[in-house]
C-alpha cells in the first residue's frame, strides 16, 4: 500500500504521509499526536514519523515496541529498580574471600538472605537478565532515536518562511500591531539578539539555538558508545585485573605480561597520623584510635631480559623505582598497580626458649624460621632441640601422629618439639597459646617468647582498554546534554500582509524567551507578547 | 591559630543559622504585604547568611588544609550552603520571594540535621587524600541544591494545586510529607535536647558483626537493643562497671543497628504525637494550614522553575555525580564503576531523572505529575545522601 499525502483541511497545504502537524498552519491532522495538549512536546511539523505511519509487518511491530517512550521509560525503571534491589545486600564481592556464599547470606541474613543468594541476586549486575535489561535499554535508545531524529532533521531543514494565518494563533505566544511599518526595527532588534533572519516576500523566519534540539541526539549516540565500550570487557585482551601478593623483600612476577614484568616490595609502611600532626587535629587524635595518614609500598620494576627465551631463568634488570600509595598508582605501559591492602596475618619466625622444671631459663632462645624450618636448635653444649613435626597452619594431630596443616600459609604454627640432652628424650606439642606434653613427666618444658610478622603488601595490577570508548562516550554525552540543557531552540514568524502579526516559539523556556521578546518589542514600540497559558491561568483564577 | 579559626568558622555557620531564621519573618511578610520592603530586607539578611556560610567555607578549609567536604557533617552542610545558592540563582532570574519561603526551611533543617554528626575536623584517611575529594563533592552538592529547587516548586505547586480538604491518595500523600517533616524536626529536636541539655546517656557494651566489643550510647531510652548488650557505665577512661539502665527487653542481631533503629522508633513515636498535638491545634490538615501562604503561587511559574531546575542541575548531577566520581574511583580503587551501594544510588538518582525528563518532554507529564516527580526525585537524593551512609557498610561509610 502506498502511503498518501496528506492535504490539511485547514489551509489546503500538502503535507508528507503520515504528517501529523500541517507544516505550513500548524493544525493537528493526527489527532492522536496532541491530545495531551503538551506545550514542551517536541514538534516534527510537516514530517513523519515512522513508528506512528507504519504498523503491518513484524519489523515494524518490533520498531513500534523499541520506539515507544513508554516502553524505554519501563526499561530505564526496571533497571532502576534491579540496582536498588542489588543494595538491599551486599554483592558477593563484598562478602569476605574464600567463605561459602550460600552459607554467608544464610548465616548473616537469615533465610531472607538464602532467598537473595538463591535468585541470584548476590551477582545481579553481572546477571544475563540485568545485561538484557542494559541490551534492550540500548535497541530502544538506537530505534527511538532514528524514528524521531530523522524527521527532526528534516522539519528542521525543510522549514517554511510563510505560515498560514492560522498557525499564528495556534502558537503560545503571539503579538501583533496595526503598523506593518514596525517589522523592520524589530526584525533589527531580534537580529542583534542573534537570531538568524529569512524573509520571503514579507514574511519573516527568524531562528536561533537550533542545535539544542539536536542535543538528545548527540546524548543518546554518547550512551550508545558508553554500552558499547562496556561490552568490550568480554573481549580477551582487554581487561585484567589481578592481584598481586608480595612478602616484603620479594620479587614477584607481574600477571599477565608473561614474566615479562616483575615487582619487588622493597618495603611496606603504614603510617598514622601523629598529634604533632596539626594542631587542629588534636582532639580527633586523642580521643579514637589511630588514624592511618599512608598505606605505602616502595618498589623496584624489573624487566626480564630472558622473557622471550623459553624456559631460561629471570634475568632482571632494574628499570625503575617508585612508591605506590592510595590514590597514586604505578604506571608502566597499559598496566597500572594499585595499592589494594596488605596482609600481616602470616608470621615469619617465632622465638622459644628453654625453661627447666624450677622455672629457670635454660641456655640460648631459639628462633625458628616458619617457612623453611631447621630441625635442630643447640641450646646448651649438651642440650639440643628437635623439631619433630611442623605445621603452618594447625588442623589437627593425624593418627599417626603427624601434625595437619590446613593451608601452607603459617597462620596458626603448631610444633612437636623433642628436648633431648643425651639421656633423655621429652616430647611436647606447641600451638598459639597452648601446650601439650606428649611424653610424661617432663623435665623441661618450651615457652613462647614472641614472634616476628611479615608484612605482605596486596596491590591490584589493572589494564583496561575499554576506558577510551566508555569515557568517550560519556564525554559525548555530557556535550549532548549541556547543548540539549543550556541551548533553547527559539522561532519567530511575522506576516505583514495584514498589519504585523507575530508568533514565537521556544522547546524550553518561555519565560526567557518572553523576557527577550518583550524588550525589543518595547523599543519597536510594541506591545508585550500575549501568552495562552497567562491567560488561560487568570480565567482559572478568577473562576 | 588554627583552632581559633576553625571556632570563628562554626560561629559564622551558626550565625547564619539565625540569621535564616529571622529571615522567615520579613520572607513571609513580604508575600501578604504590597511594600517592597519586607522583600528587600529578607533578602539582604539572606545574601549576608549565605556570604557567612561561605566564609564558613572557606575559612575551615584553611584551617584543615583539605576542602571540608570529607565526612557527615561537612557533605550535608555544604549540600545545605548549595540550597541557598541554587534558590539565589532562582530568585535573581525569577523574582519569587515566596519561592524562599519555602526553600529556607529545608536548608536550615539539613544545616540541624548535618550538626548532629561529629563536627569535629579530622585528618584524612589515605583514599580521601586526593584533589578529586573536592571537585567531585563540591559539584554533586550544586548539582543537589539545584535539583532541590525544583522539589521546592512542586512543593508550592503541589500546595496550591490539590485541594487541601479532598479525601483523595495526592492530598493524603502530600500531608504524609508534611507528617514527614515534622518528624524530621521531632528528631532533631529530641536528639539535640537529650543529649546536649538534659545529657541522657546509657551505655551498653556489646559484639558487633565482626564479634568485636563496642560501646553504643543510648541518649534514648533503650526499647530495641543488640543481642548480648549489657548496660554499663563509664567510670573514666576506658573502663566500664555493670549498671541499671532502662531496656524494653528487645533484643535484636547485631546486623541491625539497634542504637540507630532506636533513634528512629523514638523519633516516629514522638514525631506522630507532635504531629497529632499540631493537628488539634491546628483543627485541620497541615496543608490546609500552609496553603494561605500558597494562594499567591503563579503555578506555570513554579511548573518551569521546577522543570528548568531538573534540566540546569541534571547535566551538573551527571558531570560530578557519575563523570567525576568515576575519574576518582578509576585512581583511588582501581575501577570506575563497582556498583559500591553509593554509586548505585547515585545511578538510581541520575537513571530518575532521565524517567522525569522523557516523561515530561514526551508523554506530557507537566504540572502536578511534574511536581510529585520532582518531590520523589528530592526523598532519592536524600536517601542516598543519609539512609545509604547510615544503614548500608560500602566504601563511602565515612561518618
Amino acid at each position: 500500500m502506498k502511503l498518501k499525502d496528506i492535504r490539511c483541511e485547514s489551509c489546503g497545504h500538502v503535507n508528507p504521509p503520515g504528517t501529523q502537524l500541517c507544516q505550513s498552519c500548524g493544525k493537528m491532522i493526527d489527532n492522536d499526536y496532541d491530545k495531551d495538549k503538551i506545550k514542551d512536546l517536541m514538534r516534527y511539523d510537516g514530517s513523519a514519523v515512522r513508528s506512528k505511519t507504519r504498523s503491518k509487518s513484524i519489523f515494524d511491530k518490533i520498531w513500534i515496541f523499541f520506539t515507544s517512550i513508554k516502553v524505554g521509560v519501563s526499561i530505564i525503571l526496571a533497571i532502576a529498580v534491579a540496582a536498588a534491589i542489588g543494595t538491599i545486600f551486599p554483592q558477593e564481592y563484598f562478602i569476605p574471600m574464600g567463605v561459602d556464599p550460600a552459607e554467608h547470606y544464610q548465616e548473616n541474613y537469615g533465610s531472607l538472605g538464602y532467598l537473595y543468594y538463591s535468585l541470584g541476586f548476590h551477582n545481579l549486575y553481572s546477571s544475563w537478565w540485568f545485561l538484557i535489561l542494559n541490551g534492550m535499554l540500548a535497541l530502544s535508545i538506537i530505534a527511538a532515536s532514528i524514528d524521531r531524529g530523522i524527521p527532526l532533521f528534516k522539519s528542521l531543514r525543510n522549514q517554511r518562511v510563510k505560515k498560514h494565518s492560522t498557525f499564528f494563533r495556534r502558537q503560545r505566544l503571539s503579538a501583533m500591531d496595526e503598523d506593518a511599518g514596525k517589522v523592520d526595527k524589530l526584525v533589527d532588534g531580534l537580529a542583534k539578539k542573534r537570531y538568524k533572519v529569512r524573509e520571503e516576500d514579507g514574511n519573516y523566519l527568524l531562528e536561533k539555538g537550533r542545535l539544542s534540539r539536536y542535543g538528545p541526539y548527540i546524548n543518546h549516540t554518547g550512551l550508545i558508545l558508553l554500552l558499547l565500550g562496556s561490552m568490550l570487557r568480554f573481549f580477551p585482551g582487554m581487561y585484567v585485573d589481578e592481584t598481586l601478593y608480595i612478602n616484603e623483600g620479594e620479587t614477584e612476577e607481574i600477571p599477565t605480561t608473561e614474566g615479562q614484568y616483575y615487582i619487588k616490595n622493597e618495603k611496606f609502611t603504614i603510617d598514622t597520623y601523629e598529634k604533632g600532626d596539626g594542631e587542629v587535629f588534636q582532639k580527633a587524635l586523642a580521643e579514637g584510635s589511630s588514624v592511618i595518614s599512608n598505606f605505602q609500598t616502595d618498589i623496584t620494576f624489573y624487566e626480564n631480559k630472558s622473557a622471550d627465551i623459553v624456559g631460561s631463568a629471570p634475568d632482571l634488570e632494574a628499570i625503575d623505582e617508585s612508591s605506590i600509595q592510595v590514590n597514586h598508582p604505578y604506571r608502566f605501559g597499559s598496566y597500572e598497580v594499585y595499592q589494594s591492602s596488605y596482609d600481616n596475618s602470616q608470621m615469619k619466625s617465632m622465638t622459644f626458649r628453654l625453661e627447666d622444671s624450677s622455672g629457670n631459663t635454660v641456655g640460648d632462645n631459639f628462633t625458628v624460621n616458619l617457612e623453611n624450618p631447621e630441625s635442630t636448635f643447640p641450646i646448651t653444649e649438651d642440650i639440643n632441640v628437635n623439631m619433630r613435626a611442623y605445621s603452618p597452619d594447625f588442623l589437627e594431630v593425624a593418627e599417626n601422629g603427624t601434625l595437619i596443616s590446613e593451608t601452607p600459609v603459617p597462620r596458626n604454627p603448631a610444633f612437636v618439639f623433642e628436648v633431648a640432652d643425651g639421656n633423655d628424650s621429652e616430647l611436647s606439642l606447641l600451638q598459639i597459646m597452648n601446650s601439650t606434653d606428649i611424653t610424661e613427666d617432663n623435665e623441661y618444658s618450651v615457652r613462647f617468647v614472641g614472634a616476628e610478622e611479615h608484612i605482605a603488601t596486596v596491590l591490584t595490577v589493572k589494564k583496561d582498554h575499554t576506558i577510551p570508548l566508555i569515557a568517550t562516550g560519556f564525554v559525548i554525552f555530557l556535550i549532548g546534554l549541556a547543548i540539549g540543557s543550556y541551548i533553547n531552540h527559539r522561532r519567530i514568524w511575522i506576516r505583514t500582509d495584514d498589519g504585523l502579526l507575530m508568533a514565537a516559539h521556544t522547546n524550553k523556556n518561555y519565560f526567557g524567551m518572553k523576557k527577550e521578546l518583550n524588550e525589543v518589542l518595547a523599543s519597536s514600540g510594541m506591545e508585550p507578547v500575549s501568552d495562552k497559558l497567562d491567560v488561560a491561568q487568570t480565567d482559572k483564577d478568577e473562576e | 591559630m588554627a583552632s581559633q579559626l576553625v571556632t570563628l568558622s562554626s560561629t559564622l555557620l551558626y550565625a547564619a543559622f539565625l540569621l535564616y531564621l529571622v529571615a522567615l519573618l520579613p520572607l513571609g511578610a513580604s508575600i501578604k504585604s504590597k511594600s517592597k520592603k519586607p522583600e528587600k530586607i529578607a533578602h539582604i539578611m539572606i545574601v549576608i547568611g549565605f556570604i557567612m556560610q561561605l566564609s564558613y567555607f572557606i575559612l575551615r578549609w584553611v584551617a584543615q588544609g583539605h576542602a571540608p567536604v570529607s565526612n557527615m557533617y561537612e557533605f550535608i552542610t555544604m549540600f545545605a550552603i548549595m540550597l541557598i545558592a541554587g534558590y539565589l540563582i532562582t530568585y535573581y532570574y525569577f523574582r519569587s520571594t515566596l519561592f524562599g519561603l519555602f526553600a529556607l526551611p529545608v536548608s536550615l533543617l539539613l544545616v540541624a540535621y548535618g550538626s548532629m554528626f561529629s563536627r569535629e575536623v579530622e585528618p584524612l584517611i589515605p583514599a580521601l587524600q586526593s584533589n578529586w575529594l573536592a571537585i567531585h563533592v563540591i559539584t554533586v552538592t550544586l548539582a543537589y541544591g539545584i535539583l532541590s529547587m525544583s522539589a521546592v516548586a512542586g512543593l508550592i505547586y503541589l500546595l496550591k494545586a490539590v485541594p487541601a480538604t479532598e479525601k483523595s491518595w495526592r492530598a493524603r500523600f502530600l500531608e504524609a510529607v508534611m507528617a514527614g517533616v515534622v518528624i524530621v524536626i521531632t528528631f532533631i529536636a529530641t536528639t539535640l535536647i537529650m543529649q546536649n541539655v538534659i545529657g541522657y546517656q546509657d551505655d551498653f557494651i556489646y559484639q558487633d558483626k565482626q564479634g568485636q566489643t563496642q560501646v553504643a550510647e543510648y541518649h534514648l531510652p533503650s526499647l530495641v537493643n543488640f543481642e548480648g548488650a549489657v548496660a554499663v557505665k563509664n567510670v573514666g577512661d576506658n573502663n566500664y562497671e555493670e549498671a541499671e539502665h532502662f531496656h524494653s527487653g528487645l533484643n535484636l542481631p547485631p546486623i541491625i543497628d539497634s542504637q540507630k533503629l532506636n533513634t528512629v522508633i523514638w523519633s516516629v513515636i514522638l514525631g506522630t504525637i507532635v504531629y497529632g498535638i499540631v493537628r488539634l491545634i491546628l483543627r485541620k490538615r497541615i496543608i490546609a494550614a500552609l496553603k494561605p501562604w500558597s494562594s499567591k503561587a503563579d503555578l506555570n511559574l513554579m511548573d518551569e522553575i521546577g522543570y528548568r531546575s531538573v534540566i540546569i542541575g541534571f547535566p551538573v548531577f551527571a558531570l560530578g555525580g557519575i563523570f567525576f566520581a568515576a575519574i576518582w574511583a578509576q585512581i583511588a580503587w582501581s575501577r570506575f564503576w563497582g556498583w559500591d551501594p553509593k554509586e548505585t544510588w547515585a545511578f538510581i538518582t541520575f537513571m530518575f531523572y532521565t524517567i522525569f525528563l522523557h516523561l515530561r518532554l514526551n508523554r506530557g507529564y507537566e504540572g502536578e505529575k511534574s511536581a510529585w516527580l520532582a518531590i520523589i526525585g528530592f526523598l532519592l537524593i536524600l536517601f542516598n545522601l543519609i539512609a545509604i551512609n547510615l544503614l548500608v557498610a560500602g566504601l563511602h561509610s565515612y561518618a
